[in-house]
C-alpha cells in the first residue's frame, strides 16, 4: 500500500505512531471496496485480456488452435483495406455527427435555458429519442425512409410537388445522409439534456456583468459561458466520440454495412467477421486494437480536461 | 441637468406588479440610495435602469436620451453586482480590462487605464491573480475596479457590501463613498442596510412594495419621515410607536400617563401613534411643568460599551431608550425619563406623519 495514496497523509515524514493507529483503518477501507473493485476487474479487465489472449492464438470454424501463433493477425490486419475502409467509415460518422450533434444540441440548449411556458412539455418530447433502443429507432427510420411508403419520400413529395423516390438506404450519395440524419436525431437530445443542465449553471450574473461591460454575444459566449461549462461539454464529446466509433445498431437496421461495404463501420465489420464468419482470433486482434487506440484517446482527452480544470 | 430621468416607470412579472410608477430624477454627480425591505422593488428597479429587465410602462433617460430600447451594453452603464460576478476564468487584470477590450481599446491605453483603477483601488500587486485566490473584500475591489475603468455615465452598485463580513463591509463603505467623491460620477446604489443608507447618501429613495414612500436627504428624512414606514425603516434601534388618545390638553398613554401634546404637531385628535426614538429619551431631572416625562421600570438593560439600551413596557408596547453608558445597571430599575418633545413624530392612524 502506497503512503502517497492517502489524501490524508502530510508530507512524508508522519510520525510513525500516528501511521500505526491509522493503518488498520486504512486497511478497512480498502477490504471494503475490495468485491466491487474485484466484480469490476472481472467484468472490464477479463473480456479484455481474454480478447488479447485469444488474438494471438488461430481459432475459427473450423479450427480451435490455442497454441501461441505469434503477431499473424495484427500483420494481417494491417494489410486488410476492409479494415481501414471500415475506420474511415466509422471516422466519418463521427467527424460529421458529432459536431452537428453538439452545434444543435447547445443552441437547443440555449433556446430552453430561459424560463418559458409549457418548457417541461418540450423538453420531454425532445428527450423521447434518447428513450428509444437504437436498433427500434434504426427500425423506424428504415420505416420513414422506405422509398415507396416512407413518410420521408412523401413529404419531399409535397414539397418538391411531383413523386419522389430517393433510394435513401441504397443510393451511394444518401446513405451516409440518411444514417447520420437518424443518428443526429436519436443523439441531440443527450447532448442537449448535458448542455442544458451545464447553461443553466452559468453564473447569471457574470453574463449580466459581460453585458453591461458591452461584450458581443460571441464574446460572453467565448469567455464566460465557454470555460464555465467546458468540462461537461469535454465528457459530453468524450462519451459521444466513443459511442459513434462503435456505432452499429442504426446502420445495422438501415442498411446492414451496405450497399456493398459502403457503410461499414468497425463494429459492424467486428460482428461479421466474428459472428457470421467466425474468425474469432482475427475479430479479437481487431477488437484489441481499437480498445488500445480508444484507451489511449481517452486517457489524453481526460488528462487534458483536468489539465484545463 | 438631470442624469437619470424615470418617468411612470411599471414593471410587472405575470400578475405581479413589481414597480408601481416610479418616478424620479437623478442629477449628474449625485449619489442617490435606493433602500427598502426585500422585495420592495430596489433590486428590481436598478436592474431596469441597466437594461437587464425589461420595463412594462415608462421612460428611462440617461442624459436626455432614451434609453429603454437599448441593449444593456449600449447603455454605457457600470454595475457592481452583489455577488461580485468576477469572470472566474480571466485574471485579475483581464477581468478590470474586459470592458475596454470589448470596447477595442487599444492595448497602451486599455494598460494605462487598468494601471490606474488598480493603483486607486489598492490592487496593483493582485493584478496576475485569479479571483478564486482573492479574499472577498478583494474581489469587491476588483469588482468595483471593473466598473470605474471604464468611462461609464452611470454607476450602479447592487447591494454590494452585503456579502463581507461586518468590519469588513465599514471600511469598504469609506470607501466608496471616498471613490465617489474622486470620480464624482452619478451613482445609483440599491441596499437594505438603513446605515449604508444614511451614511454613504446624497439622497435616499426609500421604496415600499414597488412605490417611492419617501425621497430627500438623508438627515432631512431621518428628522422628518413623512409616513411611519419611513421613521421605523431609518435609524437603529428602530423608532418606538406608542399608542396615544390624543386631546386638546395632551397625550394619553396606554398605561395612563401623561405626555404634552409635541410642539410640532397639528391639532389632530383621537387616537394616534407616537413616535419616539430611543435616543430622545434622557433621565429626567426634577419635574418641570409642560416637559415630556415617563416613570418606568427596566425589563431589559443591553449595555454596548458607548450607550445602554434601556427596555420597558408602556401597557402592551416594548420600548427601547438609549441612555448614557452606566445610566442604568440591572432590570427591575425605576426610572424617571424625559421624552425631547420637540423631536417626536406623531402619526394618524394611517400611519401618515402629522405636521
Amino acid at each position: 500500500m502506497n503512503a502517497n495514496a492517502d489524501p490524508l497523509a502530510v508530507g512524508g515524514g508522519a510520525p510513525p505512531k500516528r501511521a500505526r493507529r491509522r493503518s488498520p483503518d486504512r486497511a478497512f477501507r480498502y477490504y471494503m471496496i475490495a468485491p466491487a473493485v474485484f466484480v469490476i476487474l472481472l467484468i472490464g479487465l477479463f473480456p479484455v485480456i481474454y480478447t488479447a489472449l485469444k488474438s494471438v492464438q488461430n481459432v475459427n470454424m473450423f479450427d480451435m488452435d490455442t497454441s501461441y501463433q505469434g503477431f499473424i493477425h495484427y500483420k494481417a490486419l494491417m494489410s486488410d483495406t476492409r479494415f481501414w475502409l471500415a475506420l474511415a467509415h466509422t471516422l466519418i460518422f463521427v467527424v460529421v455527427a458529432l459536431p452537428a450533434e453538439l452545434a444543435l444540441g447547445l443552441a437547443m440548449a440555449y433556446l430552453f435555458v430561459d424560463r418559458m411556458p409549457g418548457r417541461p412539455v418540450f423538453v420531454t418530447l425532445l428527450v423521447l429519442p434518447v428513450l428509444v433502443s437504437p436498433i427500434v429507432a434504426g427500425a423506424t427510420w428504415r420505416l420513414m425512409l422506405d422509398n415507396r411508403y416512407g413518410p420521408i419520400n412523401q413529404i419531399l413529395g409535397w414539397i418538391a410537388g411531383e413523386e419522389v423516390t430517393l433510394l435513401w438506404l441504397v443510393d451511394p450519395n444518401l446513405v451516409y445522409p440518411a444514417i447520420i440524419i437518424a443518428e443526429i436525431w436519436q443523439w441531440t437530445p443527450f447532448m442537449f439534456l448535458l448542455l442544458w443542465a451545464a447553461l443553466s449553471n452559468v453564473d447569471q450574473s457574470q453574463v449580466e456583468a459581460a453585458e453591461l461591460d458591452g461584450a458581443s454575444w460571441w464574446r460572453t459566449f467565448r469567455l464566460v459561458v465557454l470555460p464555465a461549462i467546458w468540462p461537461v461539454v469535454a465528457i459530453a464529446v468524450l462519451i459521444r466520440a466513443l459511442d459513434l466509433f462503435r456505432l452499429f445498431d442504426v446502420i445495422w437496421a438501415l442498411t446492414k454495412g451496405g450497399p456493398g461495404t459502403m457503410t461499414e463501420t468497425i463494429s459492424i465489420y467486428a460482428y461479421v467477421l466474428g459472428f457470421q464468419q467466425f474468425e474469432t482470433s482475427y475479430t479479437a486482434a481487431m477488437a484489441f486494437v481499437i480498445i488500445v487506440l480508444l484507451a489511449v484517446t481517452v486517457t489524453i482527452v481526460l488528462r487534458r480536461i483536468e489539465i484545463d480544470r | 441637468m438631470s442624469q437619470l430621468e424615470i418617468t411612470g416607470l411599471r414593471k410587472h412579472y405575470g400578475s405581479f406588479e413589481a414597480l408601481k410608477g416610479i418616478d424620479l430624477s437623478v442629477p449628474e454627480g449625485e449619489f442617490c440610495v435606493f433602500v427598502g425591505p426585500s422585495g420592495c422593488g430596489k433590486s428590481t428597479l436598478l436592474r431596469t435602469i441597466a437594461g437587464l429587465e425589461e420595463s412594462s410602462h415608462g421612460t428611462i433617460a440617461i442624459d436626455g436620451e432614451v434609453v429603454n430600447d437599448l441593449r444593456p451594453r449600449d447603455r454605457n452603464i457600470a454595475m457592481v453586482f452583489q455577488n461580485y460576478a468576477l469572470y472566474p476564468y480571466l485574471s485579475v487584470f483581464e477581468n478590470i480590462a474586459f470592458g475596454l477590450r470589448a470596447r477595442r481599446v487599444a492595448d497602451a491605453e486599455v494598460n494605462r487605464r487598468v494601471g490606474e483603477a488598480a493603483e486607486m483601488l489598492g490592487i496593483t500587486p493582485l493584478l496576475d491573480r485569479q479571483p478564486r485566490q482573492l479574499s472577498g473584500g478583494q474581489r469587491q475591489r476588483v469588482a468595483i475596479g471593473r466598473a470605474v475603468v471604464r468611462d461609464a455615465r452611470l454607476f450602479l452598485f447592487d447591494e454590494p457590501l452585503s456579502n463581507l463580513d461586518a468590519q469588513l463591509r465599514d471600511g469598504m463603505r469609506a470607501e466608496i463613498k471616498r471613490l465617489h467623491g474622486e470620480i464624482g460620477k452619478t451613482t445609483i446604489y440599491v441596499t437594505h442596510d438603513q446605515i449604508e443608507a444614511m451614511t454613504l447618501a446624497d439622497r435616499i429613495v426609500l421604496l415600499r412594495e414597488g412605490r417611492i414612500e419617501q425621497e430627500g436627504a438623508p438627515l432631512d428624512m431621518f428628522e422628518r419621515p413623512r409616513t411611519r414606514f419611513v421613521a421605523g425603516f431609518l435609524g437603529s434601534p428602530q423608532m418606538n410607536f406608542l399608542p396615544v388618545e390624543a386631546g386638546a390638553d395632551g397625550l394619553v398613554l396606554a398605561d395612563g400617563q401623561r405626555l404634552p401634546r409635541p410642539l410640532n404637531a397639528s391639532g389632530a385628535t383621537g387616537s394616534l401613534v407616537l413616535g419616539v426614538r430611543p435616543e430622545h429619551f434622557s433621565r429626567a431631572g426634577e419635574p418641570v411643568a409642560g416637559e415630556g416625562r415617563l416613570d418606568i421600570l427596566v425589563d431589559l438593560v443591553q449595555p454596548t460599551g458607548t450607550r445602554t439600551y434601556a427596555q420597558f413596557r408602556v401597557g402592551a408596547q416594548e420600548v427601547t431608550a438609549e441612555l448614557p453608558a452606566h445610566s442604568v445597571e440591572a432590570p427591575g430599575a425605576r426610572l424617571a425619563l424625559a421624552v425631547d418633545m420637540a423631536r417626536v413624530s406623531l402619526f394618524d392612524a394611517d400611519g401618515i406623519a402629522l405636521r
